[in-house]
């Protein structure tokens, strides 16, 4: 059975080169954003408590659906899960190979053509060249490109590119499927097919993280819902109830 | 099934990041030849000549070194010329290693923060890159040797783990380079300012058996000197001088335990710096 679970996680972004502003009036205020902010004594921002305390436990089958205002830490929490960033405290513990999909575009070459970029790509995500010339066929036709394989990634529209990056993460049966925002920069009928797409894989017991500010999408492809709030879980549970609460919450 | 993992994986003696990430990125070759390739061809995009740039550009180059400052060596101009040719060559090599170095995390930024691969891949990818125009270079110097034979001794074979070696130092230099310019952006600038004193410092377009006081003792205390020997001196019929092997033996072992300590140190951060 597939597992991605998380005990405990916490990570604070670093940032370097911040001086205090020399204009900065001091301020009584204490919003939530300012609290996640931590400074120095010389008061220079060094760092954003990005995530804190953060647990979860998914496991085959699962779909779990991320919401959150912008800079509630969706997008860190994808990267710690995926792997990419690793937290300053807390563990991971996954059974599964890890496909990510967080940044549009990104691990691209823009001067190779579309067909190299499937080659590349799906090197770079750990598939061998056998898995790759056998699924190649499959990318082609999903991503939709036809004859648009045949150019140069630079010349795609920012559509173009997600679905070929979409048409790659999604062609080797991932295990664990982790997904930023974008999807939704794709046409009605591209969501269409790749909510399908998604069904598809998860129906074989794999893992699916999603985070958007869509509902409708977020509703359409997981059974489970987190909301994200000032880096925090407030709080998870089945996708309907999650996102009724945060609805609730946003008086919408 | 998949084994079950925990991450970040445990942690029991200094320098198993390093170790771990060195192994795991080369064994994934396939990965960075690729990747190198790719930008090869990126690099001489649309453009006639492609990579025979290299080596008439760099013939160009040595010939007109050659000629102006063939007069002011005691050497006859054939062994000036090839003299100057491996040697730039090897500088080259050795220096875009670091300034190759430098920028090869920061450069490969949208892969760090979008992929889990192991960060040594773009440090292979990077030198196996650089291969290119040295391998285009030495053609130059073969024809350079074909044409004034110089007296070539059993000796000869010395290149071999000489240039081995600078494989084996180019890894440890790019990582290192690469974390520390990461996190401390300073150091790509002052890379920059350093080399361009070490193209008078390191005897390339001098010959330093010819020079003797201070500029000898700063040929000597130079490890880009005792590194180029290594590589030259059997090209051209000489011995390599023990004090060499010596320098570069310990300047090898140097640049590993810092990429490894530095790795120990860095590493988990450097999605965050690039």
């Amino acid at each position: 059975m597939y597992k991605l679970s998380a005990k405990n996680v916490s990570l604070v972004f670093p940032l370097y080169g911040n001086k205090p502003a020399p204009d900065q009036l001091p301020t009584n205020k204490k919003d939530s954003k300012q609290q996640r902010l931590i400074k120095n004594t010389s008061g220079a921002i060094i760092g954003v408590k990005a995530l804190t305390e953060v647990n979860l436990d998914l496991s085959g089958g699962n779909r779990l659906g991320i919401m959150g205002a912008n800079g509630s830490g969706k997008t860190t929490l994808l990267q710690v899960l995926a792997g990419i960033l690793t937290p300053d405290a807390g563990t991971l513990t996954v059974r599964g190979h890890r496909s990510n999909l967080i940044s549009i575009g990104l691990g691209l070459r823009p001067q190779a053509t579309g067909r190299r970029n499937i080659f590349l790509s799906a090197l770079a995500a750990g598939h061998s060249k056998d898995d790759i010339l056998e699924k190649k066929a499959d990318i082609e036709s999903f991503s939709e490109l036809g004859e648009f394989l045949e150019m140069p990634v630079s010349t795609y529209s920012a559509g173009m590119r997600m679905r070929l990056s979409f048409a790659i993460a999604t062609a080797f049966d991932p295990q664990i499927l982790i997904l930023d925002e974008w999807l939704s920069a794709g046409d009605a009928q591209f969501k269409q097919l790749a909510s399908k797409r998604m069904n598809n894989f998860v129906g074989s017991a794999g893992i699916l993280v999603f985070a958007s500010h869509n509902p409708a999408l977020l509703k359409s492809n997981c059974n489970l819902g987190l909301w994200m709030k000032d880096g925090q879980p407030e709080a998870l549970g089945a996708i309907d109830d999650v996102m009724a609460e945060y609805q609730k919450f946003n008086g919408t | 099934m998949p084994k079950l993992e925990t991450f970040p994986p445990a942690h029991r003696w200094p320098g198993q990041r390093f170790v771990s990430d060195i192994s795991a990125g080369f064994l994934a070759h396939q990965i960075w030849r690729n990747f190198a390739w790719e930008e090869i061809l990126s690099r001489y995009h649309r453009s006639a000549l492609g990579l025979l740039w290299i080596v008439f550009g760099y013939a160009f180059f040595v010939g007109g070194i050659a000629f102006f400052f063939g007069g002011f060596a005691k050497m006859g101009l054939g062994s000036f010329t090839i003299y100057v040719a491996i040697g730039y060559a090897c500088f080259q090599f050795l220096v875009a290693n670091v300034v190759d170095g430098c920028a090869v995390f920061t450069g490969s930024a949208s892969w760090i923060r979008s992929t889990t691969l192991p960060y040594s891949i773009y440090v292979y990818k990077s030198i196996f890159r650089s291969l290119l125009p040295i391998a285009l270079q030495l053609i130059v110097v073969a024809i350079a040797m074909l044409y004034w034979q110089p007296p070539l001794k059993w000796n000869i074979i010395f290149v071999i783990p000489a240039f081995a070696i600078f494989l084996i130092n180019a890894v440890a230099i790019q990582y290192l380079c690469g974390l520390i310019a990461a996190r401390y952006r300073d150091v790509t600038h002052l890379v920059g300012t350093i080399t361009r004193i070490l193209i008078f410092t390191t005897p390339i377009l001098w010959v330093r058996e010819e020079r003797t006081g201070v500029i000898g003792l700063v040929a000597d205390l130079n490890p880009l000197t005792h590194y180029i020997e290594i590589f030259r001196a059997p090209l051209m019929g000489d011995d390599i001088r023990t004090i060499s092997w010596f320098v570069v033996a310990g300047f090898t072992v140097f640049v590993w335990l810092a990429a490894a300590l530095a790795a120990d140190r860095m590493q988990r951060r450097l999605a965050f710096w690039v």
